[in-house]
């Protein structure tokens, strides 16, 4: 069908159902609504910006929330006429032109402004074929290009730590290599395979990921994978899962965000210096937010942004073990009750139905009460209570997997109940449970935060988010940014986890296929 | 093309940027070993117990001790019950403690905390005892000296305390509604209310004045069964004493049941001319009513002779602090009054005793009932005291020394105290017996400007004696008082902005900004006697057996620290006594003795 033939076929229709037609033709565009979620959260953003540019009581305008304000507002902007232009190639011609694409780059340079909605669009944008691995490779840069920039605020402070130049040049170093590989995966790997060569590339690309860079990581793996393996089925499943993964914006959003405070809590290590976050400084009390001191100072004249950043260290960790300590124990119990059924599954059951009727953080704060506030008591206090969950959970999917006919080849092949449950049922029931896993992390941090904020986590002095929150509900009306900070960094780390969890399971769940 | 030159650009932006960054190393050359929070097994582990209210001052402290090379581990407690727990169990080295002179004079701000054998005392130390003692017996003017040497001894010698800071005495007043004149605010003693009034005059007999306090279990109504937080307050404004104490802790007769006091020749014996305008009050159908029954020098006699007596109740609080009391008469001869001359002075007692009243006294009766002021006939208590101890008066204005009814109490006290049986008998005064429920039984019978009706664990609510004082200025203006409960400082400040309640006493530090940029209250501010202070643990641990030890920590606070933090709104202290009794004495933190100490300490080990 031709243009004019098309435009034709579109005057004849109603004017409602055109307006349809073009929504759901956009719609089928994945560019196009990143492209509106970019323009709508950055203009939100430079709004945030806009109203803390003026202070109202002295009525002037603070230099540096303007500024940003004015380099917000520009991306803003171009992304909002990019839109435009991208609306109008697809309703015209069904797809983006080139020199649309090309404008993307300009949208790149966002990445100086930490705007991370604008540079993924832009990203996105910039290649018309993209692969997983692409898509790995410039989450990796992204993540190694802000823990450089939010490391070297450290500059601004009287001194930094001791391994803070080496780390900053190693992390540079990085960087730089890790630019170069995501220029060649852009050219050389597509959906199916990559030159084998690129799997040289891959060993040292997995290496970076000590840095608590993950993508580097998962990229590595596709590599490897795509470079090596012959098998093609495993290949178009990596292919299938990922690009839903990374299709979906929020769920890739998501994943930055837990992997950069991943990341930024082991370089914190090297590039932050704990006393700051520790050692009391009775010349800088109750500081407003500074380029010394960029999140501001609280009470004890601790950096709050110090403080924040090794935050994230005990969040994440107890997050994670105490999703995971449960999701263990409680899959191979719901495994073995599945799998037996019966007398084991009523015993197994019915003793964690007990359990279930404990309220969880009634459990926890009985837990901790009882042998005392620290980090271990603390894991094993939020893990005990959501056993139940993860057993009903597995028991349920073993219920479903255990009968399906490879089960039953498994049987007739004479292998073993435990090989069968471990080899066969477990990996074929897992999906669920990671999804399951990954909503409750949220939780997880959550619980540990409400803990401290009712001072039953960890020592009031170690930078933990829900001690810092409970310090700064204190100083609510005088000095508010305490609380803001830290209550911000609480709901985008258990955002993150929520949208990540939901794009799992919308990729791993074969009902929605 | 990149890579050529990756490697000169790198190393150019290192070298440059090694040039102008400062590392902590740097920063920190030629100075203390840095402490990167890491454990050092060579360290000295202390173990630092409180409670989670006093977390900032541990939490300075804390980093005081880690900055100079201690290792902390912190003992939190979220109540001072679980916190007295682990303090009677010895599980710390040093506990954050504090202390509050309730009575304003030296003798108690430190008998029953450091002497051998005292309430609160865990320490033994003879040399402090005996300067404890001599100096009760001193007149202001020598203690001076003897207190200077006790608190040498103290905390120079043997560094028994270290001590942190005074605290001031703070209330935020809603001054739209209260009359702000009306609402005093003093030392030591509690918040009399009988003297407040609100701001429309004709509110006074309807609308009830809103306080609050945080804990809602009352120890005791019995004013010798409790000396604390809970009902201090509470019984200060219930049973009247024979003195009161100014704003500046100065003894004085207004507003008391005597009309005037005098000391004897000889520091010993003590005078005090009694009020004949002040019945008990009781309560009727929940309505306070004038029981008739006059407040008189029998029951002075019978209050002062429970106080003293440590087993005139099962449970008693106070005793200690009425030790020394011998005797308690009434006089009835009037011309023994007229041969002692008083302290200090060439006035007889009588004529002490007589100023600026309208009548002269005629005559001294015993019978309460007989007394009457216009025809010049009335009561006098004579104290005697064990020893020469001036201080007597300030206990006597302390709560516990509050006036009860013989009648009453004795038909209530009825058991037999050694064979007291908690389940069963109910003791007077018993919060039980005034709480709403089943068990409401209200008897009783308070000499003071009102009279608690009734509570539950929300608010206590009082009405005023109608026999207290009728037609002077101590006759409580307004006729309804109610105390909330509200256990947590954020919600009480919220309420006191929300005009829920009209007073808050004890606003937090961090709360002064905003309690000052709030047009419709306003803060009043005085130095007060309560000082903070740290605790050696003296059983079984290594700072008691250590002096060296207990000296490397006293040297390595910084009081200044604490001032800083608390924004000036605290000021230092020596010892328990620093707001009472100018010693002159200062402690100031000297990093290299604390390090000499510990070394020395380390060396004995």
């Amino acid at each position: 069908m031709t243009q004019i033939e098309m435009e034709n076929k579109q005057a004849l229709k109603p004017k409602s159902q055109m307006k349809s037609d073009h929504k759901k033709i956009l719609k089928l565009s994945p560019e196009y609504t990143q492209s509106s979620f970019a323009w709508i959260t950055s203009l939100a953003l430079t709004i945030v910006f806009l109203l803390n540019c003026f202070d109202f009581s002295t009525k002037t305008i603070k230099p540096f929330a303007f500024s940003a304000f004015l380099a917000y507002s520009l991306f803003t902007l171009i992304q909002i006429g990019l839109t435009v232009a991208i609306r109008k190639d697809i309703l015209t011609s069904g797809t983006i032109r080139k020199t649309t694409r090309k404008l993307g780059f300009i949208q790149l340079l966002g990445v100086f402004t930490g705007n991370v909605f604008v540079v993924s669009f832009a990203f996105n944008v910039i290649k018309e074929k993209k692969t997983p691995e692409y898509m790995f490779a410039v989450y990796m840069v992204m993540t190694q290009f802000f823990i450089i920039a939010i490391s070297s605020l450290n500059l601004f402070k009287p001194y930094v730590s001791n391994t803070f130049l080496l780390a900053m040049t190693l992390l540079v170093a990085i960087l730089v290599f890790q630019l170069a590989a995501t220029l060649l995966v852009a050219k050389h790997v597509t959906n199916q395979s990559t030159k084998r060569w690129m799997t040289w590339i891959a060993i040292p690309l997995i290496l970076t990921a000590a840095t608590g860079n993950l993508f580097a990581l998962i990229l590595g793996y596709g590599l490897l994978m795509k470079g090596r393996s012959n098998d093609l089925s495993r290949i178009d499943k990596w292919d299938t899962m990922w690009g839903k993964i990374t299709r979906n914006t929020t769920a890739t959003l998501g994943l930055f965000f837990i992997i950069f405070m991943f990341s930024i809590s082991v370089c914190s290590n090297f590039t932050f210096d704990y006393s700051m976050a520790v050692e009391n400084n009775y010349s800088a009390l109750l500081q407003p937010p500074s380029i010394s001191y960029p999140l501001g100072t609280d009470d004890f004249g601790r950096d709050l942004f110090t403080r924040i950043i090794f935050g994230a260290r005990i969040s994440l960790v107890v997050g994670f073990i105490s999703t995971i300590i449960p999701a263990v124990v409680g899959g191979a119990l719901g495994a073995i009750a599945g799998y037996y059924g019966h007398r084991t599954d009523n015993i197994v059951m019915r003793l964690l139905d007990v359990l279930y009727a404990v309220p969880g953080i009634l459990l926890a704060i009985a837990i901790i009460a009882a042998f005392g506030a620290n980090i271990t008591n603390l894991i094993i206090a939020l893990s005990v209570g959501s056993i139940p969950t993860y057993a009903r959970t597995m028991r349920a999917n073993v219920l479903m997997v255990s009968n399906y006919q490879f089960v039953e080849s498994a049987r007739a092949l004479g292998s073993s109940d435990l090989s069968i449950i471990f080899r066969q049922v477990i990996p074929n029931s897992l999906a669920p449970m990671i999804v399951k896993a990954t909503l409750t992390i949220g939780g997880a941090v959550i619980a540990t935060s409400s803990l401290s904020y009712l001072g039953l986590g960890v020592e009031p002095h170690i930078p933990e988010w829900g001690n810092i929150l409970k310090l700064g509900s204190t100083y609510l009306e005088t000095h508010s940014y305490l609380a803001i900070y830290p209550g911000l960094a609480i709901i985008a780390l258990v955002l993150s986890f929520n949208f990540l969890g939901d794009g799992l399971r919308d990729a791993m769940d074969p009902k929605l296929d | 093309m990149l890579k050529r030159f990756l490697v000169p650009i790198v190393l150019v932006v290192v070298l440059v940027m090694s040039g102008c960054v400062k590392t902590k190393s740097d920063v920190e050359e030629g100075a203390k070993p840095g402490n990167d929070g890491k454990k050092d097994l060579s360290k000295v582990q202390v173990e630092l117990l409180g409670m989670s209210s006093g977390e900032s001052d541990l939490n300075i402290v804390r980093d005081q001790l880690v900055k100079n090379g201690f290792d902390v581990k912190l003992n939190l407690q979220p109540d001072y019950g679980s916190f007295k727990a682990q303090q009677d169990a010895g599980n710390y080295d040093i506990a954050l403690s504090g202390w509050t002179t309730v009575t304003g004079n030296p003798d108690y701000a430190v008998r029953s905390l450091f002497k051998t054998g005292g309430d609160y005392s865990i320490m033994s130390d003879s040399e402090i005892d005996s300067l404890i003692d001599q100096a009760g017996t001193e007149t202001p003017d020598e203690y001076q000296a003897t207190y200077k040497k006790f608190e040498e001894r103290l905390v120079f010698d043997k560094a028994y305390i270290v001590p942190l800071y005074t605290s001031y005495k703070t209330q935020a007043v809603n001054k739209d509604i209260l009359n702000l004149d009306s609402v005093r605010l003093s030392k030591s003693r509690s918040l009399p209310w009988e003297e407040i009034e609100f701001n429309d005059a004709s509110k006074n007999a309807t609308d009830p004045l809103v306080l609050s306090q945080s804990m809602s279990t009352l120890t005791s109504l019995d004013p010798i069964k409790g000396n604390d937080g809970s009902i201090n307050i509470i019984n200060t404004n219930m049973h009247v004493r024979l003195v009161n104490l100014t704003d500046d802790d100065q003894i004085t007769s207004e507003g008391s049941l005597s009309l005037n006091h005098s000391i004897a020749e000889g520091n010993s014996e003590y005078y005090f001319l009694l009020r004949d305008d002040i019945n008990f009050a009781k309560v009727d159908s929940k309505k306070a009513v004038d029981s008739g029954e006059r407040v008189g020098a029998d029951d002075v006699i019978f209050t002062l002779n429970r106080a003293k007596d440590k087993d005139s109740v099962p449970d008693h609080r106070t005793y200690t602090l009425h030790e020394h009391i011998k005797d308690i008469e009434v006089i009835t001869d009037l011309g023994s009054l007229e041969t002692i001359k008083q302290s200090g002075s060439d006035e007889t007692v009588k004529a002490a005793l007589e100023k600026g009243l309208g009548n002269t006294i005629n005559s001294l009766v015993d019978d309460k009932t007989k007394a009457n002021s216009e025809e010049g006939m009335y009561q006098v208590v004579k104290i005697t005291t064990t020893e020469p101890f001036p201080q007597v008066l300030n206990y006597l204005a302390h709560q516990s020394a509050g006036i009860v009814s013989k009648k009453q109490v004795e038909s209530i006290n009825t058991f037999d105290v050694a064979s007291f049986d908690v389940n069963k008998d109910i003791p007077y005064g018993d919060q039980n017996t005034v709480t709403e429920g089943s068990q409401y039984n209200n008897t009783l019978y308070t000499s003071g400007p009102y009279i608690l009706i009734s509570k539950n664990d929300y608010e206590a609510e009082f009405q005023k004696n109608p026999g207290y004082m009728t037609g002077t200025k101590h006759e409580p203006k307004i006729s309804n008082v109610t105390m909330r409960f509200i256990k947590d400082p954020d919600s009480t400040l919220a309420a006191l902005r929300n005009n829920e309640i009209h007073l808050f006493y004890a606003v937090p530090e961090t709360k002064y900004d905003v309690v000052e940029s709030d047009s419709k209250l306003s803060l009043q501010s005085i130095e007060s006697n309560a000082v903070s202070y740290l605790l050696f643990n003296t059983k079984n641990r290594e700072v008691s057996e250590s002096e060296d030890l207990r000296k490397a920590i006293l040297y390595t606070i910084n009081q200044d620290d604490f001032i800083s933090f608390y924004k000036g709104n605290k000021t230092k202290a020596f010892s328990t006594l620093s707001p009472i009794v100018k010693t002159g004495n200062e402690l100031v933190a000297d990093p290299a003795k604390a390090k000499e100490f510990l070394n020395k300490y380390q060396e004995t080990k």
